[in-house]
């Protein structure tokens, strides 16, 4: 058999990347252990999340997935940061675990280009410096001109229960050890990381009677700029909180925890702290929020948000039933930590293919990332610059003044990872700009581009704009009356306590498709709330993307140049910056260096 | 600052500090040449490589077109000189203009100069142009990037603080300041489910004022140039009890360091401005380096080990009546330091009225540079005078002076000011965090311009330290 690409992995960086490679025309292998276990949620069943949100709009107003799936299958959804202005709102959804994978894999199965492999990856191969071919463990190989690895926890995964160990990617599921060597073989250097998982209880041995609820918003505000309503029933998330009795437990047991008595090495995420790390790094707070949240309509799992931990299995059961209304639960998972294998991702260029094996695509946690999210926005840009490639086109790289999809690519490649990599909106120099209102202005025009777009989003998106630049006209030129003066629309709304529904009461008449109309307002009130804002930073993003326009050679020699320190010599060549900005972001290069290295390009370009 | 601009004009005070005769502002940029035209009211283009007698106004308040306004102050007769790009030092246009030489004059030339469009120089800048344009040879440039790369850390700003009162040590404290209340305020957008406020809108306004009040006191303080730093460093240094407190007495010419036969006398760092062959120097007796006895005294030690970052020149005193220290003897850090502070090195071998424990040649390749004292019979002060000065201006022309540091300084202050009040506003009208963190972040990177920038992972780090977040 030969294909294009082979996309290895069928979790959320997987489905996307073998998405895009086969909506660009290329026909794609996607090799993965079970049918049962496409974009399986290992973890909490959300999607979404404050800035997470903002990724999921980015993969959709390109072209993706994961919106789509989530509004099919959402059961709870919320707009985070409401109160807040539309910059930061960020939409998050409790997913119907079970249904959003059956969701994703019907997607895939209808898709021509796609032929499922369901077997365990083994050995890649090359010939002449690239990727030719995969080998399964079973030693049959299929031929193909380039690989998208997306094997999560999988790489030398090892699970960790109190003092049990096993090797194994997710529970349950055997690791990738072949796969993993012949990674390592390539030479690229590697870490170890770490993350963990929370218990699940029954839902039948919980008193819910005992805790505070947790609605969901309606009315409901989708994921996707293609979906007009939510057909899902919805539910609500319970509110319990630990105790100083739960805490005393923790203390109690802590040298039987792998992650404090030594066993675990990894390093785990700042972000989602353990159970242990809570109590320990924390003893003056008295109580941390846990959330119970359903993994399905009519399933029975409860996920324990906010109890992960890598305690013995007793301990666990203790923890559990001290807590208010869990008194009899039943555990039907116990918590664990797993630690696999990362590529340091200044590994890759900015389109995620290794720069020491052409053909060879990494995206997702393999990348040092945390995150459904995360691993799904590197999904589709390997897969689309796999497919890209494979047709000999160049690679798209999105800047970070385009999208927060920018920001996390190149975070990665230019930092490296020392931790897992969450993004926050706090990494976004141009917040204001980077909105979900937006993201299809800033970023469906690529994807019609690149040719992930197709024709009924696109009839969508032309309307939209449409109605956007008419709502802008009209914005300029109304007038409307504040504090007994006339001003326009513009004017008005620069005033923070004067909100669009103010004035639209006062005789601003917009043109709103009332199928999506909380987009077509969110628009133009974010563009006008933040005109003085965007305004004053539009000389700094043009002077930034100058920067980033000054390319740098691929082989561009930093060993002997003058004034150039041996540490940033060092970097610079591990690192290998694109462009000149992108060398300003490299940690330790000093603006001198920078203002040296961009003369000498200059003048080698000259030359 | 992620990186120079290289393509924008810029200026700085190019002659050393001092009261002396002239003094020079340069230019370099495209825009020099008009830009100085414009501040002498010129209609036609200077002749390149001639100097022009001209009288340089303060046309920041006046419109230079309008013929009825009232004539411009003239600030003062000035010879400019144009060097037409390439035929310059930095290989663009560049225009030095001579002037009168006080230090008060000579900023607000360049103050005018910033205010006709010119951007104040990094420290080194020129001297990088230099080097870009292809005017100077390998040798050099090393020597610059050091430089350039030198003056940025906090640390070092810092040292200069303790040594000269300067406003760093307050600038750090406001930057400080706002920058936790920054994470806090990125805390409540990145994490709205945690169930408590990070900060509330009254705390938040209340610490915006506070960071308001004390910018608008520091630019009020440094526009009043109380400030303003003249002189380089020379620091003394040396063992404890080798003798620095004589020779700083001697060449200060007065008894300000008390000196004492105990060793580690000099707690502190001790000052003094002083003249050296008409260069005005900024002269620093430190702490004997070495393993201190008490808390005072480490505090004293580490002053000095950071003087030396910042130093143009170190004279290192060793007492000739005595047995060497063994290499390293308690002055580890120092022995790390002298690897990594660029400034050349005096050695003075004091009290040589007294009979010699050891010959020069011990000391091996140094022996070349040093110079034998005694303070008793006032023997080899002269010599070590002279030996300063040729020290000093052998790398001169790289360095920026001081005082244009401190007017970096006020610049970005006044940049951080306005941000901040453009914060306070957002606040009082109500509006949400992205808003007012839009502001701060506009007064922070200003800060961080002065204090250093910092990595952003840094913000984050620095919320987890402070909560407890996450599920």
């Amino acid at each position: 058999m030969t294909f294009d690409v082979v996309v290895i992995g069928a979790g959320h960086a997987g489905c996307e990347a073998a998405w895009a490679a086969a909506r660009l025309g290329c026909r794609v292998g996607l090799c993965t252990l079970s049918a049962d276990t496409v974009a399986l949620m290992p973890c909490n069943p959300a999607i979404g999340g404050t800035a997470k949100g903002h990724l999921v709009r980015e993969i959709d107003a390109l072209g993706g997935l994961m919106a789509r799936a989530i509004d099919a299958t959402g059961i709870q959804f919320k707009l985070l940061n409401r109160s807040r202005g539309p910059a930061v709102w960020s939409p998050r959804a409790q997913a119907d675990k079970r249904r959003y994978g059956a969701w994703m894999r019907d997607a895939l199965e209808r898709e021509p280009n796609i032929t499922w492999l369901f077997r365990r990856a083994g050995r890649i191969m090359t010939a002449g410096g690239r990727v030719t071919g995969l080998a399964f463990e079973d030693g049959e190989s299929v031929a193909c001109s380039a690989i998208v690895v997306t094997t999560g926890t999988f790489l030398n995964g090892l699970i960790h229960v109190g003092d049990e160990q096993r090797p194994a990617g997710r529970a349950g599921e055997p690791p990738s050890c072949d796969l993993a060597t012949s990674i390592r073989e390539i030479g690229v250097e590697m870490g170890r990381l770490k993350t963990g998982t929370p218990p699940r209880l029954d839902r039948r041995s919980i008193d819910f009677s005992v805790f505070g609820e947790e609605p969901g918003d309606d009315p409901v505000v989708p994921f996707s700029f293609l979906t007009t309503r939510i057909e899902r029933p919805q539910v609500a998330c319970h509110l319990v909180y630990t105790s100083e009795r739960v805490h005393e437990i923790v203390r109690r047991s802590i040298d039987r925890s792998p992650l404090y008595n030594g066993r675990i090495q990894g390093i785990g995420p700042r972000y989602c702290p353990s159970l242990e790390d809570k109590v320990m790094r924390f003893p003056d707070k008295s109580r941390h929020q846990i959330f119970l949240e359903p993994e399905g309509i009519d399933v029975d799992e409860i996920y324990v948000n906010g109890l992960s931990m890598s305690l013995p299995r007793d301990v666990q059961e203790e923890i559990v039933h001290a807590l208010p209304g869990l008194e009899r639960a039943s555990i039907l998972r116990h918590a664990y930590a797993v630690e696999y294998d990362f590529v340091q991702p200044t590994e890759l260029h900015r389109s995620l293919e290794t720069k020491r094996l052409p053909g060879l695509f990494l995206a997702g946690q393999i990348n040092g990332t945390s995150g459904y999210e995360e691993a799904a926005a590197q999904g589709l840009m390997a897969g689309l610059n796999a497919a890209r490639i494979v047709r000999g086109d160049a690679a798209i790289v999105l800047g970070r003044d385009e999208a927060y999809i920018g920001i996390l690519i190149d975070d990665l490649v230019t930092r490296g990872c020392l931790e897992p990599y969450r993004m926050f909106t706090s990494r976004a120099e141009h917040r204001l700009l980077l909105r979900i209102d937006n993201a299809d202005v800033r970023l469906t025009p690529v994807g019609h581009r690149a040719g992930l777009v197709d024709a009924e989003r696109w009839r969508l998106f032309e309307a939209r704009m449409e109605r956007l630049d008419r709502n802008r006209a009209r914005a300029a030129t109304t007038r409307v009356t504040v504090d007994g003066r006339r001003v326009t629309v513009e004017q008005a709304l620069a005033q923070p306590p004067v909100t669009l529904d103010d004035v639209r009461g006062g005789g601003f008449e917009m043109d709103v498709d009332p199928e999506r109309a909380h987009l077509d307002t969110a628009t133009i009130e974010a563009e006008l709330r933040y005109r003085g804002y965007l305004r004053r930073h539009a000389a700094d993003v043009a002077r930034a993307r100058a920067q980033e326009t000054r390319a740098i050679p691929v082989h561009f020699e930093y060993r002997g140049i003058p004034g150039l320190s041996r540490e940033v010599v060092e970097r610079l060549t591990t690192v290998r910056p694109e462009t000149i900005g992108q060398a300003a972001r490299v940690p330790g290069v000093t603006p001198a260096a920078v203002a040296i290295v961009a003369a000498r390009v200059a003048r080698g370009a000259r030359a | 600052m992620a990186a120079f601009s290289t393509t924008d004009t810029i200026v700085a005070v190019a002659t050393p500090p001092g009261r002396g005769g002239l003094g020079l502002v340069r230019l370099s940029g495209l825009a020099a040449e008009p830009i100085v035209r414009r501040l002498t009211r010129r209609r036609t283009p200077f002749v390149p490589r001639h100097a022009t007698f001209a009288r340089l106004a303060d046309v920041t308040t006046v419109d230079a077109t309008d013929d009825v306004t009232p004539p411009a102050r003239i600030v003062d007769h000035v010879v400019v000189t144009w060097f037409a790009a390439p035929h310059s030092f930095t290989g663009e246009d560049v225009v030095e203009i001579g002037a009168h030489g006080s230090p008060v004059l000579l900023q607000r030339v360049v103050e005018l100069a910033m205010a006709a469009g010119a951007r104040l120089a990094e420290p080194g800048e020129f001297t990088l142009r230099a080097h870009l344009n292809g005017r100077l040879d390998l040798v050099q440039a090393e020597a610059i990037a050091d430089l350039v790369d030198a003056v940025t850390p906090l640390q070092a700003r810092a040292a200069m603080d303790q040594l000269e009162g300067t406003l760093t040590e307050a600038i750090g404290r406001v930057d400080a300041a706002l920058f936790d209340l920054i994470a806090r305020l990125e805390a409540s957008l990145d994490f709205p489910e945690e169930g408590f406020h990070f900060v509330t809108r009254a705390d938040a306004a209340a610490e915006v004022e506070a960071v308001r009040a004390t910018l608008a006191m520091l630019v009020t303080e440094g526009r009043a140039g109380r400030v303003v730093r003249e002189g380089r460093l020379v620091v003394v240094t040396g063992a404890p009890n080798a003798g620095k407190s004589s020779l700083f007495n001697a060449l200060v010419g007065a008894s300000r360091a008390i000196v004492t036969d105990v060793p580690g006398t000099t707690r502190d760092v001790l000052s003094e401005r002083v003249d050296v062959g008409g260069v005005p120097i900024t002269l620093v007796d430190t702490a004997g380096v070495r393993e201190a006895r008490d808390v005072v005294e480490a505090e004293g030690v580490r002053r000095a080990i950071e003087a030396q970052t910042v130093a143009a020149v170190i004279v290192e005193v060793v007492d000739g009546s005595a047995p060497l220290p063994a290499v390293g003897a308690g002055g580890g850090d120092a022995a790390k330091d002298r690897a990594t502070s660029p400034a050349p090195r005096i050695i003075v071998v004091s009290k040589v009225d007294r009979p010699r424990a050891w010959p020069n040649a011990t000391l091996g390749d140094a022996a070349d540079r040093i110079v034998e004292t005694s303070v008793v019979s006032g023997a080899g002060i002269d010599a070590l005078r002279r030996r300063i000065l040729s020290a000093l201006t052998s790398r001169d022309e790289w360095r920026d002076t001081p005082a244009v540091t401190n007017l970096r300084h006020v610049a970005q202050l006044e940049t951080a000011l306005a941000a901040v009040e453009r914060a306070a506003q957002e606040l009082d009208a109500g509006a949400t965090e992205e808003l007012v963190l839009a502001g701060l972040s506009d007064a922070r990177a200003a800060l961080e311009a002065i204090t250093g920038v910092r990595a952003p992972d840094d913000l984050l780090r620095h919320i987890f330290s402070r909560f407890c977040i996450g599920k």
